[in-house]
């Protein structure tokens, strides 16, 4: 693939200021488009097709054998079950995210001050949870839940108190949910905002002390903006994958206890493969799309914008 | 794309032949010529000996048929197995044959090969089979796949008989000895003395292990209990029957059994149980021997207290939990006659004896013939723990797969989304009333009425 | 722990400075505190993982224990799976995905982003939108429709469909941070480029790539973390054991119904945490460097 584009710009013999002009405009997007061709054909071959194809899929009956036009549309939003995982989706995306951000924020804040020989340190014992496969994490996490032995029950149990039921009880196993969210992605964002924090040139705080600002107003004036790109990308980041995720809950609750902490991603699997009714999956997953794709929309614009303030 | 015409000839000999025909080779006149591929993928077995002696048997007869085997062995966490099943149907590649769970013949039916052929000459020989085989694998009067031995499986009681007798004067090695007969007490065996005994070990810090949640273990026992108080939620026209007394009484039972079990039984998994028992803090559990197997792994001393035994009985009878497997194959698989045929050779008795013997008894054949092998009787210690395992005439009970009779294309949704266990843990752990977790119910069931 | 060393030799000369100093080290112990508890919080797990790889199954068993000890440590977990099974494949086999995953990455989104940041075009600004909107689109979505695809290329249960999936996941964010980067590169540089008569190409093979170079590094850490860490698409592809990932490969193989083997599982999760661990270990600077001044500008 780059071979090819790499061929293409051949220069052409130079004839006069005018036609190279217009030759080389008509040549930039002629690159241009040769340069993203690889991207644009990754994205329609293995996004937007099968984007299309599970849309026609969302239309057809369960047994793919009729077309029912928005029967599965409607027929979910006749579901209280399917009210449920909306709340819940948005319940663990927004409460995880915010929390990952803040916890991000606040580490990075701290090891950004650590002189430069013990952040490293510190940064590779807080990078951990990160590194480690997200779904077999989780399965150490689901034995530390575990009804029998839980580690941390017997922990509790040593200080004196009850046994907590984590995965038992709707409330605990949202919280456990969300902890283990928390726990694997928080390091994602004190790494992004750590790399961001660094960006910010020293005279902007230099000029902000002698202004006499204060700590709060270094960062709500100096630090903030200068992070705003970064923070926008990664929440945004963040959070479509932490809406979009299968494996915390699928492994830790199944969606259990009584479809409490079912998310868009479990529910559709629940309803699509378990119980062969692949249309109607389909048709729980696209939720996620609209759902997402305004607020992204807004993001990336001003991401957009930003960018191209600076060029 | 029609399968391979030697070994095709070959099955028809090795029906014609019978039992001979299997352990001869299948293509013996044209020596040179090969039986082609048969990409097979098999249950996972639980036992790594059942994996090695599966392999063994089908090595061996792909060698003898000239047949190369691709084997893998897929495993049931994470429904691994069920998307592969999905995966192949859309990508109308991958293996010739499958093990299919409990719900997946009938889901696609229309893409596996009719083996009417095979399971005639099967019942011929080996006579009666389990009925619940016929309402999972027979689709519109054809079989689309033959009952599997490896994986399928029963979930009776496997309890602690010290415990029980220490605490809730059960002695269920009387009751059900490792012999063809009852002893005393064993009449006496419902629900209502196994409430008593509940609470019993509740107070002695044993509470019985029994999961209220997602997933099949939990289902799986639910399902007979409702059987058992002659409760249907959805009869076997699609009519959803879940206003009734007996539903009504089931519930107000399981509430008052809920009381007795951990407060987070809401939430266990297919695996929770089996830790509760093996830990030693559990007295009972409904599961398959896996349990005592691995009790005897790591806790030799809670395996040698532990003793298999059926499921109470209700006012409607008594129904062991019964989880079956089958072996199918796809109707774009390339090399369809080995497949059969080989799925012929496994089901032989030979074979069954060899899987259940290599599983520790763990296989249930689905041939009522086929419940008299030793590996039952010589398991132990404690010796004839799985005794019980397989249903015995003098259990007096049937093998129930959950939400029967509803139809299978119902059944499946009201299985996988345990529509029985929400019911009980909304009454029992949300405290709602027994007529609104019913009404609940019904409207989940009327989703699932669509086609 | 310096800074705070420096700033105690500093002999204060009013009030306000003393108040000051003392706030700092305030400031300090509280950042240590707060990095203690978060290290607590994110080491616990790995740390539980280690000690229970560690031990043998009877001692997993056995309740009588302390869960977070080991009494009689054992490598056996680790050797069994060096020595049975198919681990080193399902190793292999990640490493070859991963670095093929990679390379591929960086090929399409160091074009896509070079010419998306340098060069307006009709429809440049919606495509940089555009893809990055792709991951609105869920992989258990895609996944049902890409049955189909990867089955009409043959490709079902191989290796080699990872290579062509992963990149959905870790070409768009990559763009992203590039085009971000490629955007901070001064314009001057490229007009002397111009002026010298280099064409796009050597433009962004001579000036772009060498001084982006952070940059690249930064996402090619990122495609890394991404495909080494993928469940979905291996779990719903591959199903013959010599073809998995570790991911999907551990889950597959050391769990057998209902019986777990923690002791090998955690062994197993340690081991393949790290390659990840140790490409950060090294090229964590490169990293921040490279996001500080790609997609971080605003």
């Amino acid at each position: 693939m780059s071979q090819g584009t790499l061929s293409s710009p051949v220069a052409p013999a130079v004839v006069s200021p005018q036609s190279t002009l217009r030759r080389l405009a008509r040549r930039n997007s002629t690159v241009a488009f040769l340069l993203t061709l690889p991207l644009i054909l990754l994205v329609l071959g293995l996004v937007v097709y099968p984007f299309f194809y599970a849309l026609y899929l969302a239309t057809l009956n369960k047994r793919m054998t009729r077309f029912i036009g928005w029967d599965n549309f409607t027929f979910l939003f006749g579901r209280q079950t399917f009210w449920d995982v909306v709340f819940q989706s948005v319940l663990f995306a927004v409460s995880a995210v915010v929390l990952k951000a803040l916890i991000g924020f606040i580490l990075a804040h701290v090891l950004h001050a650590l002189p430069a020989k013990g952040q490293r340190k510190w940064r590779g014992m807080l990078l951990v949870p990160w590194v480690i496969p997200p779904a077999i994490s989780t399965l150490a996490w689901w034995w530390l839940f575990d009804p029998s032995y839980s580690a941390f029950n017997w922990a509790l149990m040593g200080i004196g108190v009850d046994p907590v039921p984590w995965l038992g009880t709707s409330g605990w196993a949202r919280f456990s949910v969300i902890l283990v969210n928390v726990w694997y992605g928080s390091p994602f964002f004190m790494i992004m905002y750590l790399a961001a924090l660094k960006s910010v040139p020293d005279q902007l705080y230099e000029a902000a002390a002698i202004d006499g600002a204060t700590g709060w107003q270094k960062l709500r004036f100096v630090t903030f903006p200068m992070m705003r790109n970064i923070i926008s990308i990664t929440v945004l980041f963040s959070l479509i994958v932490t809406f979009a995720n299968f494996d915390i809950v699928r492994i830790l609750t199944n969606g259990g206890p009584l479809d409490s902490t079912h998310v868009f991603a479990t529910y559709a699997f629940q309803v699509g493969i378990q119980s062969g009714d692949i249309p109607l999956g389909a048709t729980i997953s696209l939720f996620m799309f609209p759902l997402l794709a305004v607020f992204a929309i807004f993001i990336l614009r001003g991401v957009n914008r930003r960018n191209k303030e600076m060029a | 794309m029609e399968g391979n015409g030697i070994s095709r000839r070959g099955v028809l000999r090795a029906g014609a032949l019978g039992v001979a025909a299997s352990t001869l080779p299948l293509v013996n006149v044209h020596g040179q010529s090969s039986g082609g591929r048969l990409a097979l993928g098999l249950w996972d077995h639980w036992v790594p000996a059942g994996n090695d002696a599966m392999r063994k048997i089908v090595m061996d007869w792909g060698q003898k048929n000239r047949v190369e085997i691709q084997l893998d062995f897929i495993t049931s966490v994470g429904s691994k197995n069920l998307l592969t099943i999905a995966a192949e149907s859309q990508a109308r590649q991958g293996h010739d044959m499958l093990s299919f769970p409990t719900w997946e013949v009938h889901s696609k039916s229309n893409l596996l090969e009719p083996l009417d052929d095979v399971m005639g000459r099967l019942q011929e020989k080996y006579g009666g089979l389990n009925p619940i085989t016929e309402y999972l694998a027979k689709v519109e009067g054809t079989w689309r796949a033959v009952p599997a031995i490896s994986g399928s499986q029963n979930k009776p009681a496997i309890g602690r008989f010290d415990l029980l007798k220490q605490h809730a004067g059960l002695d269920v090695q009387a009751m059900y000895p490792a012999a063809d007969k009852a002893g005393p007490g064993a009449d006496e065996w419902n629900w209502d003395r196994f409430l008593k005994a509940a609470e019993s070990m509740q107070k002695a810090g044993t509470p019985f292990g029994l999961p209220v949640g997602q997933f099949p273990d939990a289902t799986d026992w639910i399902g007979s209990l409702f059987q058992s108080f002659g409760a249907t939620l959805v009869n076997k026209d699609g009519d959803i029957t879940a206003k009734s007394d007996s539903v009504r009484q089931v519930l107000d039972y399981a509430k008052r059994l809920c009381a007795f079990l951990p407060n987070d039984v809401f939430s266990w998994d297919d695996a929770s149980n089996n830790r509760a028992l093996i830990s030693g803090k559990s007295a009972l559990i409904f599961n398959p021997p896996s349990a005592w197997a691995v009790a005897q792994r790591d806790a030799p001393d809670v395996a040698k207290q532990c003793w298999t035994f059926p499921a109470p009985a209700g006012s409607n009878g008594r129904f062991t939990p019964y989880l079956p497997y089958f072996w199918g194959v796809w109707s774009f698989s390339r090399n369809k006659g080995a497949a059969k045929a080989l799925i012929e050779h496994l089901s032989q008795r030979e074979q069954a004896q060899a899987m259940v013997a290599a599983s520790n008894g763990y296989d249930i054949p689905p041939f009522d013939s086929m419940t008299d092998f030793d590996t039952w009787r010589t398991e132990g210690p404690p010796q004839g723990v799985v005794y019980n395992y397989p249903v015995r005439p003098h259990h007096n009970a049937k093998q129930f797969v959950a939400c029967n009779p509803a139809p299978p294309a119902m059944a499946v949704q009201m299985y996988n989304q345990s529509i029985q266990a929400k019911m009980i843990a909304r009454v029992s752990q949300n405290n709602e009333s027994i007529d609104s977790a019913i009404r609940w119910a019904e409207q989940e069931l009327e989703g699932f009425q669509r086609g | 722990m310096s800074a705070t060393a420096a700033t105690s030799t500093y002999t204060p000369v009013e009030r306000k400075q003393g108040s000051l100093k003392r706030e700092r080290r305030w400031a300090m112990i509280g950042a240590y505190i707060a990095l203690a508890v978060f290290v607590v919080f994110f080491m616990m797990p790995p740390f539980h993982m280690l000690m229970t790889s560690l031990k043998s199954s009877g001692e997993i068993a056995d309740l009588s224990g302390n869960p977070w000890l080991v009494s009689a440590p054992t490598l056996q977990n680790y050797w069994e799976l060096m020595t049975e099974g198919n681990y080193l494949i399902h190793f292999r086999n990640s490493i070859i995905v991963t670095a093929c995953t990679v390379a591929i990455t960086m090929v399409i989104s160091t074009l896509a982003a070079f010419a998306l940041a340098r060069m307006k075009f009709w429809g440049s600004t919606t495509l940089a939108t555009g893809v990055f909107l792709t991951y609105l689109v869920p992989e258990t979505l895609l996944f049902i429709p890409m049955f189909q695809i990867i089955g009409g290329l043959g490709l079902y249960n191989n290796l080699w469909a990872m290579v062509l999936i992963f990149p959905t996941m870790t070409v768009p964010f990559c763009t992203w941070i590039m085009i971000g980067y490629f955007a901070s590169i001064p314009k001057e540089l490229d007009e002397a480029a111009l002026i010298d008569g280099a064409g796009h190409l050597q433009m962004l093979w001579k000036i772009f790539i060498p001084v982006a170079l952070p940059g690249i590094l930064a996402a090619m850490i990122f495609a890394f973390t991404v495909s080494w860490a993928a469940f979905i698409y291996p779990i719903a592809f591959l199903v013959s054991s010599d073809q998995m990932v570790l991911t999907v490969g551990i889950v597959s193989d050391l769990i057998r119904a209902d019986t777990f083997q923690w002791g090998k599982i955690m062994a197993g999760a340690l081991m393949a945490a790290l390659p990840p661990l140790l490409v950060y270990a090294f090229l964590m600077d490169y990293y921040i460097a490279g996001l500080t001044a790609g997609a971080t500008k605003g």
